[in-house]
């Protein structure tokens, strides 16, 4: 993610759970938080945000249903048709022997597959900066962030006034 | 909204420590210059890495000859090394994603160690199958890629094949999954460091930040790695079992092997990461997150699996019995009274009655206890492979063709190797990454912090009478 | 926190199911060849279902202690009404006992004295296998069982009266349970191999007794979230939450696929090793009856594993009743195609005559007479299709449905004497705001 030149008002805070309460303050205010940032994922959060459930398992399942596929197959494939051979007596297509297997390469394409996708939608990867807002944000501190770029003069009062009044510690503006 | 937490748990966390203890006690060791205890351990370790290489680098040279294989021993301490690594590997994925699965907290004391002790005991166990082969140069032969030699396939329907599928996906869905857990602990890293340090942990850390839509993922993937790498786990010991089982070999042909050796794993693996956490939480004061409730809830994992281990044992003596087949009656018969009876009985000694000292919990909570008996149960997994092996193979169907086995000092100097590959990578891990993972650590501090525990017990009366209440 | 009680309506739809199970036994019986084996068939399948369904439910609740598990406790009282049945379970396997003693059926080939004569293997096995041991273990271990079971409950129903959470009671019922875990582990497989293994007398396998726990387990959960549905539309249970439910269904998926693998495990090496003497079971169940050989599979796989993969289907009470429906029928299935096909050969055997397994020596022509035996039958049964036995027919259902009367009705009753919810129960809060 290259930086965006984006102007970011945050209140630092303390404690998840006086995070978690001004959260329902503003959605009581109906202001548009940009992004909650926190040392730990914090349970009752996703809600609180709009945050839907990831759907990353459907790519772990379709992803898993190519390993199958390929491995069953594949197996299936060669043993019957580009190069048979008889082991031990058993049949050509030889299927409870295929099983170990089929399944290791479900496991295995799904678990590359899906970690793949979530370093890529998440915009991450080796060597990828991602801006900061703050250093302590994975130590012991939260951020609640808005997105003070397009808003006027009065929404970011608005925001100050809000970060202000639900505990924040620190109040900063950067830019991203 | 606090947890409701029963009064009748004890506290994870001791030390009264805040989110910012948490971070600094966990970072602590890789931000300071390494202590002389370190410093020693690592050279100790270098060095039988060092004559592990030269020992490999021997075989390579002169071959399998300068191992003592013979007929019909043809898998000694390769094997029963590479099994007892396999086996000591399971403990760490075991520990992320089952207990991840049954949501026991106290995993996140000692996961992230031992999912690293998986990763390095999966590395020095695919040595083994990767030197054994005699002509490592054509190993490529293992890998079914279309070739110009026919094709020429690999035998899909065979065993050892089915173990290179299963010992490449453990090692790479492990890797994934305490990667993608250490990803959030090396931004924190990152974040305290300057200059050099910052540029290495940003390399590492992959642009984390923390923010709510990251973690919303980072649980999602977790459960998931987790709901694959259980039956993974099962599947990999199992796909190893299936080595001897699949043989119609008496002492070998026995449909228990599968389950009774991930039982046995887990008991190896579990013993492993006692002896590493006892050290390890010692040298680097880690005592507030790796407690004593963390050492007794695995020993009583090591009792469990180690019960299990004995239960698979009578029930393959009593079988022989029962099958009336005399080989099988035999090849048990041999093993406790024939020219391997000494392995059989450090097996018995270490697998089954060592173990049964954990029936009383001041057992479980001694730390002296659990670190002889870590040792004890590894030794005992180790004698029990090689009775399997050994022993079996030693005295088979055809009385002409039995033989004995000791190891060449090239094959204990491999073995040797191999604790140094562990120790150097546990060490360096123990150097770079935090060895307690601070996040998970962090999210269970309310619920199972020492400092919360009168909280705790105030308001849980409450979260009882309120759900009356409402009903 | 209401109390249960047994309703009227209640009692007369479970009598109404032993009357019906009663009917199919009578009919069984007289419709039955000499030696009635589908009639003991039938009853010993049913025994062994429930008895196992009791015993795996104390050696859960039991696990589940030793392990700091909090969220089953607002639902635990059904786990134990469950382990309450031992008793019964005891009774039931009595009168297979009466049955060995007085040469009333032929479930067991190593009874038959004729056949014991010219068998060298069974007479290898006398042993074990022999009406002495098969009672002394039954009663004793059953016993033994029933003992914990009642301990356990009472401790647990003590707890109810303190104010504060005793840990004492609560120190006591761990010491209990970790006792059980290990004489339960041990003593279910001895009785494993003796009620259900020694039908097919000539054939052994060292995982059975894991693999026929595993089924007892999905059966017991299945059951567990029928009855726990049913009994919230009653307004009882009414902490039981919708997450509960959850991890139930979480139990059954995962559950399932361990019993498949241990399925899988025992099939794939017997077939790998091709070794005659073993792969006899397997080649009989596959060719004389196949429906259930596959249809076991895909009731107890193939289905549970697609309906519970999702999250949501968990949370759905449809869904999960049709899923524990469908793996409670399939693996009570599974225990028919256990007995079935031994009880069928053993009666095929000992009524033939008595010309058994002529002596042999597992090295000798064992193999090529087990084939040619097999040859044998299977000409004789490819053109018979035998009801009751090849697949389950009315009686069969019938029978089952009456047993199951007899264990909820035995239940029901069981939950009526003690409290719904353990109110002493330190892990009370905990189970009443699981959240998954």
């Amino acid at each position: 993610m290259e930086t965006t030149n984006k102007s970011i008002l945050f209140g630092l805070y303390n404690d998840e759970e006086i995070v978690l309460q001004a959260l329902k303050e503003a959605k009581g205010q109906h202001l548009d938080v940009y992004d909650v940032v926190s040392p730990f994922p914090i349970h009752g959060l996703d809600p609180l945000l709009g945050i839907e459930e990831s759907r990353l398992h459907i790519a772990g399942f379709c992803f898993g249903l190519v390993g199958t596929l390929t491995a069953f197959l594949g197996m299936s494939w060669i043993f019957t048709k580009d190069w048979p051979m008889i082991f031990g007596g058993k049949p050509y297509w030889s299927v409870p022997a295929f099983i170990p297997i089929t399944f290791e390469l479900t496991v295995l394409f799904a678990s590359i597959g899906m970690v793949i996708t979530y370093y890529a939608i998440n915009g991450m990867g080796p060597g990828v900066t991602n801006p900061v807002l703050h250093d302590r944000l994975t130590d012991d501190k939260f951020a609640i962030a808005f997105d003070a770029g397009n808003a006027s003069e009065d929404e970011i009062n608005k925001f100050k006034a809000f970060l202000e009044n639900t505990g924040a510690d620190e109040i900063q503006m950067k830019t991203i | 909204m606090s947890a409701v937490v029963s009064p009748i748990r004890e506290p994870l966390i001791t030390g009264r420590k805040s989110y910012h203890d948490i971070t600094e006690d966990i970072c602590a060791p890789s931000e300071r210059a390494p202590s002389l205890t370190w410093v020693f351990a690592f050279i100790v370790a270098v060095t039988l890495l060092g004559f592990g290489v030269f020992s490999i680098l021997w075989t390579i040279w002169f071959g399998i000859g300068s191992w003592n294989l013979n007929r019909t021993i043809g898998w000694g301490w390769d094997i029963t090394n590479f099994v007892w690594w396999v086996g000591i590997g399971h403990a760490g994925t075991l520990i992320s994603a089952i207990l991840l699965l049954f949501r026991q907290k106290w995993r996140t004391g000692v996961n992230r160690a031992a999912e690293a002790m998986t990763i390095f005991a999966v590395i020095c166990a695919a040595l083994f199958p990767g030197i054994h082969v005699g002509r490592m140069w054509v190993i490529f032969f293992f890998f079914p890629v279309p070739n110009t030699r026919g094709p020429l396939w690999v035998n899909f329907n065979s065993p050892l094949l089915w173990d290179l599928f299963a010992i490449s996906t453990y090692f790479t869905v492990s890797l994934l999954f305490w990667y993608t857990g250490l990803v959030p602990d090396f931004a924190t890293l990152r974040d305290r460091a300057s200059g050099l340090r910052k540029k290495f942990y940003n390399f590492l850390s992959f642009g984390w930040t923390g923010s709510a839509k990251h973690w919303s993922r980072f649980e999602s993937l977790s459960l998931i790695l987790a709901g694959l790498a259980t039956p993974l786990v099962l599947s990999v010991h199992t796909i190893v079992s299936f080595d001897f089982a699949t043989s119609v070999i008496p002492g070998w042909h026995t449909t228990i092997f599968p389950p009774y050796f991930v039982a046995g794993a887990i008991f190896s693996g579990f013993a492993m990461v006692q002896t590493l956490m006892l050290i390890t939480r010692k040298v680097l004061k880690l005592e507030d997150y790796i407690t004593l409730q963390h050492i007794e809830s695995m020993n009583k994992v090591i009792l469990l699996t180690g019960t299990m281990v004995g239960v698979a044992y009578l029930t393959e003596l009593f079988i022989a019995w029962y099958s009336g087949y005399v080989y099988e009656q035999f090849a048990f018969l041999n093993r406790a009274f024939g020219v391997y009876w000494w392995a059989y009985f450090a097996m018995m000694t270490c697998n089954v009655l060592s173990p049964q000292i954990f029936w009383f919990k001041k057992m479980r909570r001694s730390i002296f206890v659990t670190f002889v008996m870590s040792i004890f149960v590894n030794i005992g997994m180790w004698f029990e492979r090689f009775v399997i092996i050994a022993t079996t193979l030693a005295r088979d169907y055809l009385p002409s063709s039995w033989s004995y086995y000791t190891p060449t000092w090239v094959e204990i100097g491999i073995y040797l190797g191999t604790f140094g590959i562990f120790f150097t990578f546990y060490l360096l891990f123990t150097r770079i990454a935090p060895v307690v993972a601070i996040a998970e650590v962090k999210s269970i501090l309310k619920s199972s912090g020492d400092q919360y525990i009168e909280e705790h017990e105030k308001h849980y009366q409450k979260a009882i009478d309120n759900k009356v209440k409402q009903h | 926190m209401k109390q249960f009680e047994i309703s009227s309506k209640q009692k007369s739809v479970l009598f109404g199911f032993m009357g019906v199970g009663l009917l199919c036994l009578i009919i069984t019986f007289f419709i039955d060849d000499a030696y009635r084996p589908r009639f003991w068939s039938n009853f010993l399948i049913n025994s062994v279902f429930f008895t196992g369904i009791s015993f795996i439910a104390l050696f859960i609740l039991c696990a589940k202690f030793i392990a700091y598990s909090g969220w089953q406790t607002v639902f635990k009282r059904l786990w134990e009404a469950y382990t309450q049945f031992l008793i019964v379970g005891l009774i039931l396997m009595a009168i297979i006992i009466v049955g060995l003693f007085g040469g009333f059926h032929h479930l067991y080939h190593w009874n038959d004295a004729a056949s014991l004569a010219s068998d060298t293997l069974l007479q290898g096995k006398s042993g074990f296998l022999n009406a002495g041991v098969y009672t002394v273990l039954t009663l004793g271990i059953v016993g033994v069982w029933y003992f914990f079971a009642r301990k356990i409950r009472a401790l647990s129903i003590s707890e109810d009266g303190q104010t504060t959470f005793s840990r004492i009671t609560h120190q006591k019922l761990k010491k209990w349970s970790a006792g059980f875990l290990p004489i339960g582990g041990f003593t279910s497989a001895a009785l494993v191999w003796l009620w259900i293994m020694s039908v097919d007398a000539h054939w052994y396998s060292t995982l059975y007794a894991w693999y026929v726990t595993a089924s007892w387990l999905v059966s017991m959960l299945a059951l567990t979230v029928l009855l726990l549905h049913y009994f919230k539309t009653l307004g009882y249970f009414e902490y039981v939450t919708v997450d509960h439910f959850h991890d139930l269904g979480k139990y059954i998926f995962g559950f399932s696929i361990f019993w498949t693998y241990l399925w899988f495990s025992q099939f794939m090496l017997i077939w790998y090793g091709n070794v005659g003497e073993e792969t006899i079971y397997f080649k009989t169940r596959q060719d004389l009856y196949p429906a259930l050989f596959y249809g076991i599979l895909i009731i107890n796989f193939v289905l549970p594993f697609f309906i519970l993969l999702r999250n949501d289907t968990k949370r759905k009470t449809g869904t999960m009743v049709a899923a524990s429906v469908i793996v409670f029928i399939g693996h009570w299935l599974d225990f028919f195609l256990m007995i079935k096909p031994g009880v069928l050969h053993t009666y095929h055997e000992v009524a033939g005559g008595g010309h058994g397994h002529a002596s042999m020596n597992a090295d000798q022509s064992m193999t090529a007479k087990l084939i040619s035996d097999a040859g044998a039958h299977g000409a004789e049964h490819a053109s018979t299709f035998q009801m009751g036995f090849t697949i389950p027919g009315f009686l069969e259902f019938g029978t089952f449905l009456g047993f199951l009367g007899l264990f909820l009705y035995f239940v029901f009753i069981q939950l009526g004497k003690a409290n719904l919810v353990p109110k002493g129960d330190p892990y009370l809060g905990e189970s009443m705001n699981h959240h998954v």
